[in-house]
């Protein structure tokens, strides 16, 4: 039925244009057959979402439409749709009219309009060791990050990061700030958020207000910028990379395993950004409804998503856009590619959100789906011959909706509380950040904040056990050198400061046995075993043989030594 | 429409019947594309080029006998590629860096290869026939020349040319003012080759703003277009690419408008009588090319345009054209975008991906199948979804860790593998290399960043005297001769995966298995004194994934670099995450090496980024690819060493050798290929997998359950018919068949299909097993003979010897580490097969360490509570 709808519309569109080819005098050859109703659509721009996007691509072959979608930062999207050498562009920004280095970031008169096609978290990763282990559950207030990366901040062990994780210390090490070298929607999202949330740190230091897509590095400075965020990732996560940290979309850090910061909201709880925190963040987002301006029309303003008070808000998140050419004469466009756009677009908003969760992001709610179809719209309205027949919310496959009201945001309702560990002055969790595995607390059941479980309730929810032992980094050097088990024993000789549990007393790393799984006492660096070099491994396995060996043997030499002593004493 | 779908419904039927009859169609997959008989085009014919002399005689100046090929012609798709050869043609000379669309113009004596709609039968009506307005090209350079000055114009003086093309405008009659407003400035000359699109749309083609909207500047669709080289012996070949309507829409080809490849050899413009004093353009007419056959032009400096390809559409040119008459396919057909059924995802691997993308139109398009969509992630993160529930099943190639408390039944669902691929060109402009061998060796040197790369890892301590890359090795120029000694960055690294993956832990086992690459990894020099990259010593091989471990940064004074301190060999590897990025990378010749450094004056930083696209000539690049992607877009593929002396690049038999190489170690496990039998059999090759749908056989919900066991049952039947049709398996991956060495995986793909649609309910308890598995295996021998109070786990303690006791199950290299959530929170037992995740490199000393240590504590226990009642000296009473 719907594929004859097609057809019609197929046939409708040749016979207008053998009756334009009629009118014009540049015209000739009326009615060339054409069956495909989908043209190739291509497209540039942000990297932030390109991990789901290239699955959507993929998904919609199957469709018959090809989409070609190559990257390369959002300043080039934009730039790329304004010289008209694209069909599409994503970007992570509106245009802005100027850019910050005064240079035209402007459709240059291509009509268009924005559409968000996803949204995430903007998740800082790093590479912080102690001894040979890589810590996993850092948590950093906004502030600190802005000190961070403005050069405020420079050293692991600072009195700052050391009461954002309730008073654990970390050895004292320099801190590297990746950020990226190319126009970037990710920096713009994270300056944006710098500029709103903590002006007093970042105007100064940028010498100016407002955001920017090329982070400023100071001469001097030992920032690193790297171009892309694969690069950036690698560069992190690579053997010098110890004491780095950088911002990439959380998919980036999900897809490698990689840890990421915990950062504090409005309401005192250390949040990593999982669909679920990413989606009830979002539900403060306002999006700008004044059509009379369309350069403007449905950005995003995220003020309140900074502040967002919800003890489950990830505080940086946001959406990403689609830029697609509105205008009825726009020299690329045709109505295949138009239907192109529309269909693919269709299939992103609505099944293709169900996957932005085990990809590293969050499913876009009904409104802003809804806000999208009306953009899509105007495709029909700049060419009549677009079908867009039963392409709405009522055939959308998007797990955000609830089928009976429309209103609610589903994920933003099951979204799990936090741990109470994971609150100022309590804590820090012992669970490894980095792994997508927040599993949604089942039917409405309220968590309150107090329930000190990470696996946050739930057990008989099959998506807690996803990090099951081991299977969370079986690519790792050593894990295959039978250093899994004892990476406490190993922590002490190579941390060369140990450190203290407050409430015990005790070295925690001694302390290996009472891990996370245990409940309470959370411990504070989590004893992963990263890619260490072989050398160092192979020593630190003769040690740990060494301890295995006196943990076994020295209370049978002990008791065999007292009861000796005992049985002396008593003999004389 | 209906046709169609009747037609599917018929092959589920057979399909799902009994086993399917596979002996039909036993076409080859990997490896060259054999065309069927009939598709191949080949054609001869004298291609002169001559000059009028003032005194009205002509002389010929030149004279080629050239025959020209085409290996398939017939049901071509989008994007295919068809590779076109010849011979006895001029030799070129001033090779471009970039021979495609515009950035090739700047060469003499091209071979000019395009496509155009239209056929070159004087039978069919003249709208169907090509002439140069219905080629392609994407730029107006190539198509039409503006503004030119009088010793510029040399098609004026064509003596092939009509009168009209003579005149000093000429081409598009009238030209639009309105779209070309400075097309017409006397005394310049000028003539428009428009484009007539399929629409019956007419571009003029003056400037880029009336080019078709495909031909955009900067497109990210690349120019298909090219200006062939001939090399010195007069032969030359291109994997020339088609677009059908869906990439091309207004130059339009499909099933029903038909198209043509256009070749046509650049042999120079024949010139008409020059005037009494030959005027400049008579002389630049007869010019006869400035650069030597052979020679580059990365300069991109003027040539004689009389001899370029620019003025492929000069009649002297255009009339020695050779028409290659191509067919385009049906498009299959395509899913419905609001068929309101939602997708299933099966998540993981990349290895599937191009199978993938052929079989889920055969699902969507029937409706008694669920909606198949394969989700690509990492494998583990795949198998770790499938597990939690999140994706019914996965899409893996080795055995993972099963942490769930259900067994998982792995499902061989196609064959296929990774390779090496490069692209590298001989030196002098001499061709493509198409027979790279590579050994285990040299892989480990590339992977472990033993190359310095340039004087920048010179510095890098303990080994300065390496090489700077694989082409000054002594043990890479013995097995391949005659290449360039020119080192440069991209030939010091190979393109690889930045996140976990089974082709990566299969690759380093290939290494593992070599003596002489381990001895290397392990410290010893080579025998031409290259060491390994001390980062690197003793990596502990195998791997999921090639950590970069490197923390050289170069000293230098370049001010760029020391305001981006950077680890300059990660920079090299510059590692992505999908191995569809690097075929992509391979295809560009665009290494993702990162250590270009400069100072961008937008911003007034100095930035890191990627380095340029690598020139035609001296392309020389490696990459971890699918043998999917291979296929899909002709890429190349290194042959790999197995015995000494013996390479083996992939093809269907070297793929089919090693899969009868495999062995299945567990009922419903994966087959496990062993690289010491791949290297003593010699003929397979060492990079195939099989790639499995891993599945739970408890647990899963009756609705998923079916769909998994769809999924096999389809796939192992219908998909693994060759061939380029919905549902059918594409090139790069061998047929698993009901008989003959595959068959093994096809049993247990159906035993496993029926055991998930199963879903057998917990089988009568073995030794019931307790639920909570000892997280903690530092405390266990503690406890076991001081016999302390039971850790505050509870009942753990009087549990933990029965499951430590048969040796393997409870290896403590992947016992759980501290801090890992519990498992099995519900399950009443532990099924003994699938946690049984001990694989082979895990083992060790430390893989005995832990029951020796039991053993040794037990008797410690025994020797002091023996010591008691034995050992005591006799109480005298005093």
């Amino acid at each position: 039925m719907k594929i004859s709808r097609l057809v019609a519309g197929v046939t409708a569109l040749l016979l207008a244009s053998s009756g334009a080819a009629l009118a014009a005098p540049t015209t000739a050859d009326p009615a060339v057959s054409s069956r495909a109703a989908y043209a190739t659509i291509e497209g540039t721009g942000s990297t932030w979402s390109q991990i789901i996007v290239d699955q959507w691509i993929a998904d919609v072959d199957s469709n018959g439409i090809k989409v070609v979608y190559t990257g390369g930062g959002s300043t080039k999207g934009r730039k790329d749709f304004s010289q008209a050498s694209v069909d599409f562009a994503i970007s992570e920004i509106p245009y802005q009219g100027t850019d910050e280095t005064g240079q035209a970031d402007t459709s240059n008169g291509r009509a268009y309009s924005y559409l968000p096609i996803v949204a995430g978290g903007t998740a800082f990763t790093y590479q912080l060791k102690v001894g040979n282990e890589l810590v996993r559950n850092l948590r950093l207030s906004g502030e600190t990050i802005a000190k961070i990366f403005t050069g405020q901040i420079t050293n692991w062990n600072d009195a700052q990061i050391t009461q954002d994780n309730n008073g654990r210390a970390f050895p004292s090490k320099t801190i590297i700030p990746v950020v990226r070298s190319d126009g970037s929607g990710t920096t713009a999202q994270f300056t944006s958020w710098l500029d709103k949330a903590y002006p007093a740190v970042w105007r100064p230091y940028f010498g100016r207000s407002g955001l920017t897509s090329y982070y400023p590095r100071k001469n001097g400075s030992n920032f690193i910028g790297q171009s892309g965020s694969d690069q950036v990732m690698n560069t992190i996560s690579g053997f010098a990379g110890d004491g780095t940290i950088g911002y990439v979309e959380y998919s980036y850090p999900v897809n490698k395993n990689y840890p990421v910061v915990k950062v504090l909201n409005k309401s005192g709880y250390y949040v990593e950004p999982t669909q679920y925190a990413t989606a009830v963040a979002l539900t403060r987002a306002k999006i700008n409804q004044d059509k009379s301006d369309p350069t403007k029309y449905l950005t995003q303003i995220l003020d309140d998503v900074y502040s967002n008070p919800d003890p489950r808000a990830y505080p940086i998140s946001s959406y990403s856009y689609m830029i697609i050419p509105t205008g009825a004469s726009d020299s690329r466009m045709t109505t295949a590619k138009r239907q192109s756009i529309a269909d693919f677009l269709y299939y992103s908003l609505c099944s293709g959100q169900s996957k932005a969760g085990p990809y590293g992001y969050s499913p876009l709610p009904l409104n802003l789906v809804q806000a999208g179809f009306n953009q899509i719209a105007l495709l029909k309205k700049a060419d009549a011959d677009v079908d867009l027949t039963d392409r709405d919310v009522t055939t959308c496959n998007n797990p955000t909706f609830d089928g009976k009201n429309l209103n609610k945001n589903v994920l933003a309702e099951v979204a799990p509380n936090p741990p109470a560990c994971d609150k100022t002055g309590a804590g820090p969790c012992g669970e490894s950040t980095g792994q997508n595995n927040q599993t949604p607390s089942p039917g409405g059941e309220t968590d309150t904040p107090g329930t000190d479980t990470p696996t946050s309730g739930a057990p008989s929810d099959p998506g807690s056990p996803t990090t099951g032992p081991g299977s969370t980094d079986p690519g790792f050097a050593t894990d295959g050198e039978g250093n899994g088990g004892d990476g406490g024993a190993v922590d002490v000789p190579g941390g060369g400061a140990p450190v203290f549990d407050p409430e015990t007393g005790e070295v925690v790393a001694g302390s290996g046995s009472t891990d996370s799984t245990s409940g309470g006492d959370a411990i504070f660096a989590n004893p992963t075993l990263v890619s260490d070099r072989p050398l160092d491994s192979r020593t630190f396995g003769w040690v740990a043989v060494i301890e295995l060996l006196a943990l076994v043997l020295l209370p049978g030499i002990v008791v065999a030594s007292l009861r000796r002593r005992r049985r002396e004493g008593a003999s004389t | 429409m209906r046709r169609s779908l009747a037609s599917l419904g018929a092959l589920t039927v057979t399909a799902l019947g009994l086993a399917l009859p596979m002996e039909a169609g036993s076409a080859s997959v990997v490896g060259a594309v054999v065309a069927p008989s009939g598709d191949a085009f080949s054609a001869t014919r004298t291609v002169e080029r001559s000059f009028v002399e003032a005194d009205g005689t002509t002389t010929t100046v030149s004279r080629h006998e050239i025959t020209v090929t085409a290996d398939h012609t017939q049901n071509l798709r989008g994007r295919e590629r068809v590779l076109i050869s010849w011979s006895g043609a001029q030799p070129s000379g001033g090779r471009a860096s970039n021979p495609f669309g515009e950035n090739g113009l700047q060469q003499e004596y091209p071979v000019v290869v395009m496509q155009c709609r239209g056929t070159d039968d004087a039978g069919v009506p003249e709208s169907e026939q090509l002439r140069p307005e219905t080629c392609w090209t994407a730029s107006v350079a190539q198509r039409s020349q503006t503004l030119r000055s009088s010793s510029e114009s040399t098609w004026v003086h064509d003596v092939h040319n009509s009168e009209a093309d003579k005149q000093r405008v000429s081409g598009m009659d009238p030209i639009p003012a309105d779209e070309c407003p400075s097309a017409d400035i006397a005394p310049y000359f000028t003539h428009l080759t428009e484009f007539v699109a399929a629409n019956g749309t007419v571009y003029p083609g003056c400037d880029s703003d009336s080019m078709p909207p495909e031909a955009a500047v900067g497109a990210a669709f690349p120019a298909a277009e090219i200006a062939a080289f001939t090399d010195s012996s007069g032969r030359g070949e291109v994997q020339f690419e088609v677009r059908s309507d869906v990439e091309n829409e207004s130059l339009g080809c499909n099933d029903t408008v038909a198209c043509s490849i256009v070749v046509i050899p650049i042999a120079g413009i024949s010139c008409d009588a020059p005037a009494a004093s030959p005027s400049l353009a008579d002389r630049s007419c007869r010019k006869q090319g400035r650069f030597q056959p052979g020679s580059s032009n990365f300069a991109n400096d003027g040539i004689d345009v009389a001899v370029g390809p620019a003025l492929w559409w000069s009649e002297s040119n255009w009339r020695n054209r050779f028409t290659i008459p191509v067919t385009f396919g049906l498009p299959p057909d395509t899913c419905d975008v609001l068929d309101p059924r939602a997708p299933t995802g099966f998540y993981g691997s990349e290895l599937l991906a191009q199978a993938a993308l052929q079989w889920s139109p055969a699902y969507c398009l029937n409706k008694a199948r669920f909606k198949f969509q394969l989700n690509q992630l990492s494998d583990v993160a795949g198998f770790n979804l499938m597990l939690s529930g999140e994706g019914p099943a996965a899409v893996v190639s080795s055995k993972h860790e099963n942490t769930g408390g259900d067994p998982v039944g792995y499902a061989p669902t196609a064959v296929t593998g990774f390779s090496i691929g490069y692209v590298i060109d001989r030196p002098d402009n001499a061709g493509e290399y198409t027979d790279l061998r590579l050994n285990a060796r040299l892989l480990a040197k590339l992977l472990t960043q033993s190359y310095l790369g340039s004087d920048l890892g010179r510095g890098h301590p303990g080994m300065g005297g390496n090489p700077l890359s694989i082409v000054t090795d002594p043990e890479f120029v013995t097995l391949n001769p005659g290449l360039t000694s020119t080192n440069q960055e991209a030939a010091a690294t190979i393109l690889s995966l930045s996140n976990a993956s089974d082709v990566i832990e299969q690759l380093t086992e290939y290494i593992v298995n070599d003596d002489d690459a381990m001895a290397f990894v392990n410290g010893e020099p080579d025998p031409s004194g290259m060491v390994v990259n001390p980062a690197y010593e003793g990596l502990g091989l195998p791997l999921q994934e090639i950590p970069l471990l490197d923390t050289f940064v170069p000293e230098t004074q370049n001010t760029c670099r020391q305001a981006n301190p950077s680890v300059y060999f990660s920079q090299l590897a510059a590692p992505v995450t999908t191995m569809r990025k690097i075929a992509e990378s391979l295809l560009d010749a665009w290494p993702n090496v990162q250590t270009r450094c400069d100072f961008d004056l937008s911003t007034q930083q100095f930035k890191t980024g990627r380095i340029e696209r690598q020139s035609f000539g001296s392309r020389f690049m490696l990459g971890i690819v699918s043998l999917g992607d291979v296929e899909r877009y002709g890429l190349r593929s290194a042959a790999l060493e197995t015995k000494p002396g013996t390479f083996v690049a992939p093809s269907d038999k070297g793929l089919a050798k090693a899969v009868a190489l495999t062995e299945q170690e567990e009922k419903r496990g994966p087959f496990v290929l062993d690289q010491a039998a791949v290297s003593k059999a010699g003929s397979a090759y060492p990079g195939t997998m099989v790639v499995y749908t891993a599945a739970k056989v408890r647990g899963l919900d009756e609705e998923n359950a079916e769909k998994v066991a769809q999924f096999i049952r389809v796939s192992t039947s219908e998909g693994q018919r060759a061939g380029s049709g919905n549902g059918q398996l594409p090139g790069g991956y061998l047929p698993i068949r009901s008989t003959g060495p595959t068959s093994k995986l096809y049993d247990s793909a159906r035993a496993i299909a029926h055991a998930v649609e199963a879903q057998a309910p917990a089988r009568t308890p073995e030794p019931p097993t307790p639920v909570d598995p000892p997280t903690d295996p530092v405390d266990e021998p503690t406890d076991a003979p001081s016999s302390t109070t039971p850790p505050p786990g509870g009942n753990v303690a009087d549990l933990v010897i029965p499951d430590l006791d048969p040796p393997g199950t409870s290896d403590p290299a992947t016992a759980p580490e501290p801090g890992a959530v519990p498992v099995a929170n519900d399950a009443p037992v532990v099924d003994t097969v699938p946690t049984a995740a001990t694989q082979a490199e895990t083992s060790g000393i430390a893989g005995r360490l832990f029951p020796m240590l039991l053993l040794v504590g037990f008797l410690g226990l025994m020797l002091s509570t023996g010591s008691r009642f034995f050992v005591r000296p006799p109480r005298v009473p005093s």
